[in-house]
């Protein structure tokens, strides 16, 4: 368990403050309406996760020895780096979908303009 | 022809246009020496130039999109266009000239036969523009591709130069790939059992203007539509997208 245990304090006064910022910044976001909270949800959770973690490096500790790996800090990465991707893909799905109805709304944008110059024309 | 005007198919050229103010007039012109009865409609991308202009000097329908949509993303507003209008038939010629409108009679003749596509291929007779060595090997690759996956063999599967029957506007209109659509259009049109048939057509080097394939591109373009191609072959079958 050592590791962790040296850098530990160091580590963990570092994630509390700083995902405490996370937070306070992420709500302040969904409050000023920039950020739509169906997406802010995950980032509270993350932020609100890494509080938890901070201050119970136990739940890591535990997360280390159930998967054989050594340091619980590269358990840490593990489930950082494993969170970033699905909210990274997640976002990809998004995007796609944004993308497909985009190209639909500039179809129809078009082809109505299209009608309403005919409609002119012919009185 | 008889044919044609037997059953009166009501027939519609689909122009996609990025920046071919240069190129159109000849094209418009080209296109109203063909003895036949047909409608244009021009699928103006969001060019900068004046292609939308020109369009309406020759008193030619333009469907202006706000947004640049690619070349498949306009190619389908024409099929949209084709729908909603009611056609039976809708032709894609590019816009930079390649295609030459003489042969327009020999392409629509295969869906006055009853097939659903027919496509202008440069290589069954292996007259006139045959592009460059690379680009042959890489069209001749699709070619095997397509062989492989659905049996039939289709000698130019890159050819934008097609025509397509009423049940594939329906099918196209609502769904079309966003880039590089032509080889996997056809692997989706012969996957949900449409019959392609090809005739030889000649055709020319662009006039102005460039390729949407650039050589940097070459490699993702191969790399894209062959996936494109293995999926559309692996699809589900489009059977409510037909009705």
């Amino acid at each position: 368990m050592n590791g962790m245990g040296e850098m530990s304090s160091v580590l963990r006064i570092i994630l509390i403050i700083g995902s405490l910022i996370f937070f306070v910044f992420i709500m302040n976001m969904v409050r000023t309406k920039k950020l739509e909270l169906k997406y802010a949800l995950t980032w509270i959770l993350t932020s609100f996760s890494f509080v938890l973690l901070s201050i119970f490096p136990e739940i890591l500790f535990f997360i280390a020895a159930l998967m054989h790996i050594e340091l619980p800090v590269n358990a840490l990465y593990l489930c950082v780096i494993s969170l970033l991707l699905l909210i990274v893909f997640t976002l990809s799905v998004a995007v796609s979908r944004q993308a497909l109805r985009i190209k639909t709304l500039v179809q129809e944008i078009g082809l109505i303009k299209e009608t309403l110059e005919r409609m002119k024309k012919e009185g | 022809m008889e044919q044609m005007e037997k059953y009166n198919l009501k027939t519609l050229v689909i122009i996609p246009a990025y920046k071919e103010a240069k190129n159109l007039p000849r094209l418009f012109r080209e296109l109203k020496e063909v003895p036949l009865d047909f409608d244009i409609v021009v699928i103006n991308d969001c060019s900068p130039d004046d292609t939308e202009a020109v369009c309406r000097h020759h008193g030619i329908p333009v469907v202006s999109l706000p947004v640049n949509l690619g070349i498949g993303g306009a190619v389908q507003t024409g099929y949209k266009y084709a729908l909603e209008h009611g056609y039976d038939i809708a032709v894609q010629m590019d816009g930079d000239g390649q295609h030459d409108p003489r042969f327009l009679k020999l392409v629509l003749s295969r869906i006055y036969e009853g097939y659903h596509m027919s496509i202008g291929s440069r290589f069954i007779e292996g007259k006139g523009y045959q592009s460059s060595l690379t680009r042959r090997a890489g069209i001749k690759f699709f070619s095997w591709l397509i062989k492989l996956l659905t049996g039939q063999y289709i000698s130019d599967p890159t050819s934008g130069f097609r025509a397509c029957s009423r049940e594939l506007i329906r099918l196209f209109a609502g769904s079309y790939p966003k880039d590089y659509p032509e080889p996997e259009t056809i692997v989706t049109a012969l996957r949900n059992k449409y019959r392609i048939a090809e005739v030889p057509v000649i055709m020319r080097p662009r006039q102005s203007g460039e390729s949407s394939i650039t050589k940097n591109l070459a490699a993702y373009y191969m790399i894209k539509v062959t996936l494109a191609v293995i999926m559309a072959a692996i699809a589900r079958k489009n059977e409510d997208g037909a009705k």
